[in-house]
């Protein structure tokens, strides 16, 4: 602090020297317009065309870096600033104050000149603000290519018309015009002789941005500007922007590092308007630099919009693997399996053979179009988003333990039902042909195979066409396997012959089945609670030993147990309501909804909200910061505080609604609120603390009751 | 493992507070923003509010007379035209030196007076402030640095005086004006086409 002031002190004395100068140089009422300012420095001698010339605390120079300029390849030529000592001139972006050297070429021959090379800068204050340049001597060097209309040994003149800025604390501009005579080699081959300057260039090589380029993501908060990037090695890496107007160059850049990725967090500058345009940087950890090329990161649309696209056929691959996969997934194995064993051996009709592949593509297409129109209703949903439906479970329930009673040749047999369960499954008709594979379909709709997820996943996001070739892939994939033994004779030789070993086959498939209720009617408290799965379990037995009955009885009084059966199943179906669930064990996040929002709202707990995505950045390092947090973990396990996490890595229109009523379009957004009495936005950076005061300022709110 | 990634957590949260706190510290002002008002002696000692100008636009200029910046407009008569012009028209114009006392551009009353009677400038008044809170408080940066406020005390312009970052007299002409710009479309009740433009010029000689 006081070394500082100190410094200050030292500072102002030096700054009146370079004023009084100035008014020396600048101060006369009527200068001349634009022809004489140019050469108009009036300490540097115009008179005599000179490569070098004086201003105040600085001289310049024009050299090259040989002495004469070769045909056919790059010259090298630059501009020297030599500021006093204490002085400095300015990199490309300034940074808070300052202007960059600027120069204008021309020559008296065919020459094409290249931009002005920077060296890395330093951060240099000024009070409380930032600049950014080179104490010191500096070279900047650019490239110069001769044409081939030039004559060799011709005299050639290169001429700079160049403006700059010394500072130390005050500033002083400066012009002038630096002439260099010099020569084009003679010989092509010959390399020209370095000239004085060859050292400097050769070290100022060193001080250039390596030539590796880095590209990144960046994101844009109301206050902040958060860039990931994989730096090319561990250290402490600052981004300077290359434009003025993008960041507060005096603020600290937070930098976080989760494994190959780095992300910086920096103040954004108030003079920056927000656009879609890259933003070149320059990474720089005081050593080396590389120049970074970072794009808005867009997240959701780019998620959308771009990368089915590129990759539909992939996906379309996936899809069709996955559907193959499916037939072996324990839910559909025995269905099938059962199928192919019972083919009769004599020929089939085209539509007995196609019959199967027909009903899997027409389920699947309605399905596809039930999501499709659920999700224009307003509705996510996903494959297997009827599992979330407790009445669906049931449904499936009485599905699959029907089939196991099926395999275990218990059903009705002597009246007009007779023969349904074997029909649907083992029949040969077209219509039970396609029958089965409507069936299929809705036993393999509890399972996803391997491949599927990802496809699906697209498939969600995708324009409607895309959705329906995918689910069609997945259609052909999952009919593929029985299709071929259906129509191929060579298929149809894998299959073992017709035998006892079939009844033991099929008593053993039973497992599965009822391996498959088992599961189900776990999923199902899960959704609802214990008592709802007793009754479902009750429910189950009781139309399974109806069942039992209408095999037992004749004629009418076998149909009546069989409607009994169906009645008590659709009855236990339709009754079923989405209890509350039974599990009471608290944990510190769970799944966004607005109902569970609504609901604890209601119930005056204090309630965070935590909207995410996997492709936020800003939103990963949140988590990162804040959330990592030891204090705000055990806060958020109080019985009084719930932390909901919505996450919007995938289309999500309850999300989308939430973040709408708050005007945002994108992640995050952090809410806390104190029931129904209070509620407040957290920035979009945050630390623990703000959380922490947030939530405490919310069970304030709620303890003034 | 865990507890390493839970420490190094902390530590990060740590920092981000810290440049929180730096953050606000030198917060600026926005654009369609209310105004932070602010009170000033002037060249009498007359202490100036910005609320005493409610019902009024007001421009705001950082100023130091030996900035190479600030002496390109005033020589070329660039800005002083612009004080006549505007203050003839009821815009109140305010000139304020952040420059603290020893340090570049920092002048007497006495003095500031004579640089405005020397420079042919109009401005409504010169304003001190050596302590450099106002210039903080706005996020002043350079000299210099211009915002444009309505009647309503809304902050309709913050940047540069033009869009030529040089010490050149002769690139006024060919630059866009955007304060002239600015005040010619709000006297004539359109918006501002260019609200925010990165300020050029020397550093404001704050004291720190």
């Amino acid at each position: 602090m006081k070394f500082a002031r100190v410094l200050a002190i030292l500072l102002s004395f030096v700054g009146c020297l370079p004023s009084l100068a100035l008014s020396q140089t600048t101060s006369e009422p009527s200068i001349p317009p634009i022809g004489n300012l140019e050469a108009g420095n009036l300490q540097i001698s115009n008179l005599q065309i000179s490569n070098r010339a004086t201003g105040p605390h600085i001289e310049v120079a024009l050299v090259s870096e040989h002495n004469a300029l070769q045909k056919g390849q790059t010259n090298w030529i630059g501009i020297v600033l030599s500021p006093e000592h204490e002085w400095h001139t300015y990199w490309q972006n300034p940074g808070d104050s300052g202007e960059p050297p600027a120069a204008t070429w021309r020559s008296n021959a065919d020459l094409t000149f290249g931009e002005f090379l920077w060296p890395v800068p330093k951060q240099i204050p000024v009070a409380h603000l930032v600049n950014y340049g080179y104490e010191g001597q500096n070279l900047l060097m650019l490239p110069l290519t001769v044409s081939n209309a030039v004559q060799a040994g011709e005299q050639v003149q290169i001429t700079s018309e160049l403006s700059w800025l010394v500072c130390k604390e005050d500033c002083i501009p400066g012009w002038a015009t630096l002439t260099l005579t010099m020569p084009v080699a003679e010989n092509e081959i010959d390399q020209p002789t370095p000239s004085q300057y060859a050292e400097l260039f050769a070290q100022t090589r060193q001080q250039l941005p390596n030539a590796e380029k880095l590209s990144g993501k960046h994101e844009i908060t109301e206050s902040h500007l958060t860039v990931a990037y994989q730096a090319p090695y561990q250290s402490t890496w600052q981004l300077l922007p290359l434009r003025s107007d993008v960041i507060q160059h005096n603020q600290n850049q937070t930098q976080l590092t989760e494994g190959e990725s780095t992300t910086n967090v920096i103040a954004l500058s108030d003079y920056f308007i927000a656009a879609n345009d890259d933003l070149q940087f320059l990474l720089t950890d005081g050593k080396q630099g590389y120049y970074l090329a970072s794009q808005l990161n867009a997240g959701m649309l780019t998620n959308i919009s771009t990368e089915p696209e590129l990759s539909i056929a992939l996906i379309l691959i996936m899809a069709f693997v996955g559907g193959l996969i499916l037939n072996i997934m324990p839910c559909v194995l025995p269905v099938l399996s059962f199928k192919a064993l019972s083919i009769s051996q004599q020929s089939m009709s085209v539509g007995q053979k196609l019959g199967y592949a027909l009903g899997v593509l027409v389920s699947f297409n309605v399905f596809a179009l039930l999501i499709l129109m659920l999700k224009q209703g307003g509705e996510a949903v996903g494959w297997g988003f009827h599992m979330q439906e407790p009445m669906v479970i049931a449904c499936l329930a009485f599905l699959f333990l029907f089939i196991a009673l099926v395999l275990m040749d218990i059903g009705p047999s002597g009246s007009r039902f007779a023969g349904i369960g074997q029909s649907l499954v083992a029949g040969n008709g077209v219509s039970s042909q396609f029958f089965t594979g409507i069936l299929a379909v809705v036993v393999a709709s509890p399972c996803t195979a391997p491949f599927m997820a990802a496809a699906l996943g697209v498939a969600l996001v995708s324009p409607p066409v895309i959705t329906f070739a995918i689910f069609n892939a997945l259609a052909l994939g999952f009919a593929l396997p029985l299709t071929l033994i259906f129509i191929s004779q060579r298929c149809k030789a894998f299959i073992p012959k017709p035998g006892p070993w079939m009844n033991t086959f099929k008593q053993f498939l039973i497992f599965p089945m009822l391996a498959t209720v088992m599961w189900l009617l776990w999923v199902y408290v899960g959704q609802t609670n214990a008592l709802a799965q007793f009754t479902l379990l009750l429910a189950l037995l009781g139309f399974a030993m109806l069942f039992w009955l209408s095999s037992k009885l004749q004629g009418g009084k076998s149909s009546v147990a069989v409607l009994l059966a169906l009645m008590l199943a659709g009855s236990n179906i339709m009754f079923t309501q989405q209890g509350q669930s039974s599990n009471t064990v608290k944990q510190s996040q769970d799944a966004f909804s607005q109902e569970k929002l609504q609901a604890l709202r209601n119930s005056k707990q204090v309630v965070l909200v935590n909207m995410t995505a996997d492709w936020c950045i800003t939103c990963k390092v949140n988590e990162q910061v804040a959330f990592n947090d030891d204090a705000l973990q055990s806060l958020l396990n109080q019985q009084n505080v719930h932390y909901l996490v919505g996450d919007w890595t995938n289309k999500n229109d309850s999300i989308l609604n939430f973040l709408q009523q708050y005007q945002r379009s994108g992640v995050p957004l952090y809410v806390v609120y104190a029931g129904n009495k209070y509620e407040t936005v957290l920035p979009q950076i945050l630390t623990a603390d703000m959380v922490i005061n947030a939530l405490n300022k919310a069970k304030e709110e709620l303890s003034y009751d | 493992m865990i507890n390493n990634r839970q420490s190094k957590g902390r530590i990060l949260a740590t920092f981000a507070l810290a440049f929180g706190l730096i953050a606000n510290a030198y917060a600026g002002v926005k654009v369609e923003q209310d105004a932070p008002t602010f009170s000033l002696p002037n060249t009498k000692g007359e202490q100036v509010s910005l609320a005493d100008y409610k019902g009024k636009y007001v421009v705001l200029e950082w100023t130091n007379h030996l900035c190479p910046y600030v002496k390109k407009h005033y020589e070329s008569d660039n800005i002083p035209a612009m004080q006549r012009n505007y203050t003839k028209q009821d815009v109140v114009w305010l000139s304020i030196i952040s420059s603290a006392e020893g340090k570049q551009g920092y002048v007497s009353s006495q003095e500031a007076d004579e640089l405005t009677k020397s420079r042919n400038a109009a401005p409504t008044h010169v304003l001190f402030d050596t302590d450099g809170k106002v210039g903080k408080l706005y996020g002043a940066k350079t000299t210099p640095h211009m915002y444009i406020i309505d009647p309503s005390g809304t902050l309709k312009y913050a940047g540069g005086i033009d869009s030529i970052k040089s010490a050149k007299q002769s690139d006024i002409k060919k630059a866009v004006p955007y304060v002239e710009d600015g005040l010619t479309a709000l006297l004539s009740g359109k918006e501002v086409k260019d609200k925010l433009t990165p300020p050029y010029g020397c550093s404001v000689k704050y004291k720190s």
